[in-house]
């Protein structure tokens, strides 16, 4: 594992050099950069683009609440964390996947681009269209936890809450909230232990950025109030750091998190 | 007389027709009254309820309004109100739920209703109580200009504690400053009941919400949990069960079940000296959720609970519906309307013809709301949930439940219905005499918080919304959506009653969204909504 990280970490570093000789990012690369999103429109759902260093990347497309991915806003800056893909491009730009980005809280009047359909970008992979749906969400949700008797839980379980750039609790946590409630309930937990941490992203141009010194601790705070808001038993206690992550370029945006111990 | 009326229309400044809408009002008001006696032979429908009146609630009554007929069905049958809560005065004001929750109004209350009260009382009837049915209570109550928000908008004094209080009593910290930017109705900057008066207060000016199809309204089937799915905070939480509920009931979702509400109702609403009773509380609830509504006869397409009609229509296709169930697919419909208004024949006659036309607009506006794409930007809880900014999608995106288009679960949204730039503002110009309605507040959020990631740091707003209660920035102006059902019977629309028709409302959203629509589309829709 860490191996493969030194080999990840390397990769940056000759994207790093290649940026800077602007030459386009080759598939397995990874790039970390900051830049407006743009959407274009097509015969069906919109697609989500983004230009850095002179090339046009494609980010996703619209679907519904289920998808891996959220897109982007326009108004905002777009923090963009991918790996180059060999696939084909898709409404004209690469394809950044896998992909993880996050709005920047800042308002950017700059981000307003929207592009109009061209016959010559057409989605066919659209799994829902811009109206209804055929009943069923875009992707396949994990299927629900099958009831287990307590004895069947381990004795202690580590949760992840990861989150965007400088944000904290979001609508895209209620899912793993309520799996930490529903193991905590289920093994009668005694203690919760919450971790807050302060994420920094190293960018393709060699910049580090870093979130907000207060972050760390806001997560704990916000994570912990809620598990004590929901009525759990537990005692919850909490730390954090504020010291930044160290980033590498290599998934930096797991280092935006809060671990949630709960024990027995 | 419309003629007249749209004579006088025509000839009077842009700026002065909102009050000629209200004469227009009047003047329908008296017609509607003369369908009302014609159409004597349906149920003993009446127009006016009084607390404490007494009489039998039947239990299917319809009421005649400006598109045809509202009916209600009672599915436990006749009730009867006699000491019924629900209808009797409860507290020092004289009024009792049903003062502003009318039958014949799909238990909200109409403009036209309001000022046809007014002219009967000259302003006597507990409706204009000063607590809230004036624009502040230290205003002199005889005058219509201290009634004039309701008189002109339908709307109720709405006073909220600032900061926050959350359920159980405790400081919710806000995440905002508010000010008081402008007060017309004197209230927000009063000595006694202003935001910087002993007990910190802000009054925002909402219409009363239709106690139909509660069941549906409450329902938590569909994307209820512990926490709020557009932020991920605590959902509320129902004191009887212990269970969390899905925060559609209220404009600002503070309350968290019809119980609470009708708690909470009494001591405020009716100045009720003590507090409701188990068994009073017990009887509001077992109404209101036996009790559906919807329109049942529509002017231009007659009957609309006609065997082999559109299922969605009529108030028993509310009575017999699923509830909890989302609606923006292929295999629900939001309204299911089935394919018998499609392709019409001509009639046999020209009253038939006439008929089928408007079943087919209806059709087309049905086809406009499910079907019809379009940018959705910079609309905080539905563009900030994952879906992204902007989306191209359509009305029932938002509007996805099942027979009342409310949002999923926790269905505040804000639609720029009081945020500026999109609220409904007078022109200040030296040529417009008419003054602004409504109070406005500048929100400006705490600098260790995110801006509202559409509106910035600062905000202004005519009524902050779900952010009196959350405390939150990304709320400020967030409005729980509520149903279509009975829209023909309870003008005007939006919670700040900014919308004084349904033509309003569509056109509000074509602005709001560049939406583009036809006139054939605009009409469609109306037409479309009429009939709900």
């Amino acid at each position: 594992m860490k191996i493969q990280k030194i080999i990840n970490h390397l990769a940056v570093i000759t994207t790093f050099a290649a940026a800077g000789s602007a030459l386009a990012a080759k598939p397995g690369d990874r790039l970390s950069f900051i830049s407006c999103p743009i959407v274009r429109d097509t015969a069906s759902v919109p697609c989500w683009l983004t230009e850095y260093d002179g090339e046009l990347y494609y980010m996703g497309i619209q679907t519904d609440v289920s998808a891996p991915w959220q897109p982007p806003y326009l108004g905002h800056k777009v923090l963009v964390e991918a790996t180059v893909s060999d696939k084909p491009r898709i409404c004209g730009g690469i394809v950044l996947e896998p992909i993880n980005s996050t709005v920047m809280p800042e308002l950017d009047d700059s981000c307003n681009t929207m592009l109009p359909a061209e016959d010559k970008y057409q989605i066919d992979f659209n799994p829902r269209p811009p109206g209804p749906s055929s009943g069923r969400l875009a992707f396949d949700r994990p299927p629900p936890n099958a009831p287990a008797e307590p004895a069947e839980l381990p004795d202690h379980q580590t949760f992840e809450i990861t989150f965007d750039f400088d944000r904290s609790i979001s609508f895209r946590h209620p899912g793993v909230m309520m799996r930490i409630v529903n193991y905590a309930q289920a093994v009668n937990a005694q203690t919760i232990e919450v971790t807050g941490r302060r994420g920094a992203t190293l960018l393709s141009t060699g910049e580090t950025i870093t979130e907000g010194a207060a972050i760390a601790q806001r997560r704990a705070e916000e994570v912990a109030s809620l598990l004590r808001g929901v009525g759990l038993k537990a005692n919850v206690s909490m730390k954090w750091s504020d010291t930044p992550m160290d980033a590498d370029g290599v998934e930096d945006w797991k280092n935006r998190s809060v671990t949630v111990v709960v024990s027995k | 007389m419309k003629h007249l009326i749209e004579s006088a229309r025509r000839q009077v400044p842009r700026t002065d027709r909102r009050r000629l809408s209200v004469l227009s009002a009047m003047v329908a008001l008296c017609m509607t009254g003369t369908v009302i006696a014609a159409d004597a032979g349906h149920s003993p429908a009446r127009q006016w309820w009084s607390p404490g009146d007494g009489a039998m609630l039947p239990a299917k009554p319809e009421y005649a309004n400006g598109f045809g007929r509202f009916a209600l069905v009672n599915t436990d049958g006749p009730i009867d109100t006699r000491k019924h809560p629900f209808f009797e005065p409860l507290g020092i004001n004289g009024r009792a739920c049903v003062t502003c929750h009318q039958p014949s109004d799909a238990m909200s209350i109409s403009v036209e209703t309001i000022q046809q009260r007014w002219r009967e009382t000259q302003g006597a009837d507990p409706l204009f109580a000063a607590v809230d049915g004036m624009n502040c209570p230290h205003l002199p109550p005889e005058k219509p200009e201290s009634h004039s928000l309701l008189l002109e908008r339908g709307l109720i004094r709405v006073f909220l504690p600032w900061p926050p209080k959350a359920a159980d009593g405790s400081a919710v910290k806000p995440e905002f400053d508010i000010e008081v930017v402008r007060d017309p109705t004197g209230c927000n900057l009063h000595s006694e009941y202003g935001l910087y008066s002993e007990n910190p207060t802000i009054s925002v000016y909402r219409r009363p919400r239709p106690v139909i199809n509660m069941r549906y309204v409450t329902a938590s089937k569909f994307g209820v949990s512990n926490f709020i799915g557009k932020n991920g905070t605590l959902a509320a939480i129902n004191p009887d069960t212990g269970k969390p509920v899905n925060m559609n009931l209220m404009a600002d979702a503070r309350e968290a079940t019809v119980r609470t509400q009708a708690a909470s109702a009494a001591s405020g609403h009716l100045q009720a000296a003590r507090a409701l009773t188990p068994a009073e509380l017990d009887a509001i609830e077992k109404f209101e959720m036996q009790l559906y509504g919807a329109q049942i006869e529509s002017s231009g397409a007659g009957r609309l609970d006609e065997a082999g009609g559109p299922q969605a229509l009529g108030p028993m296709a509310m009575a017999n519906g699923r509830d909890g169930l989302l609606g923006n697919n292929l295999s629900n419909y939001v309204f299911p309307i089935g394919e018998g208004w499609y392709d019409l024949p001509d009639g046999k006659d020209a009253d038939e013809s006439a008929r089928n036309a408007f079943r087919e607009s209806v059709a087309r506006g049905h086809d406009a709301f499910f079907y019809r794409t379009f940018w959705i930007k910079d609309s905080m809880h539905i563009n900030s949930v994952g879906l992204g900014n902007p989306i191209k999608r359509t009305c029932a995106t938002c509007h996805g439940m099942h027979m009342t288009a409310m949002d999923t679960a926790n269905g505040w949204m804000d639609l720029g219905t009081t945020n500026l730039p999109w609220a409904l503002e007078e022109p200040a110009n030296p040529w417009n005499k008419r003054k602004a309605q409504m109070p406005l507040f500048k929100v400006t959020c705490h600098a260790d918080q995110p801006p509202h990631p559409f509106l910035g740091r600062v905000i202004y707003t005519q009524d902050p919304g779900r952010a009196l209660i959350s405390g939150k920035c990304d709320d400020v102006g967030a409005i729980v959506i509520q149903q279509f059902r009975g829209l023909s019977a309870r003008a005007p629309y939006f919670s700040n009653g900014s919308a004084a028709s349904l033509r309003e409302v569509v056109d509000y959203y074509d602005r709001r969204y560049n939406i583009q629509y036809s006139e054939q589309e605009k009409q469609d829709l109306v037409n479309f909504l009429s009939v709900l």
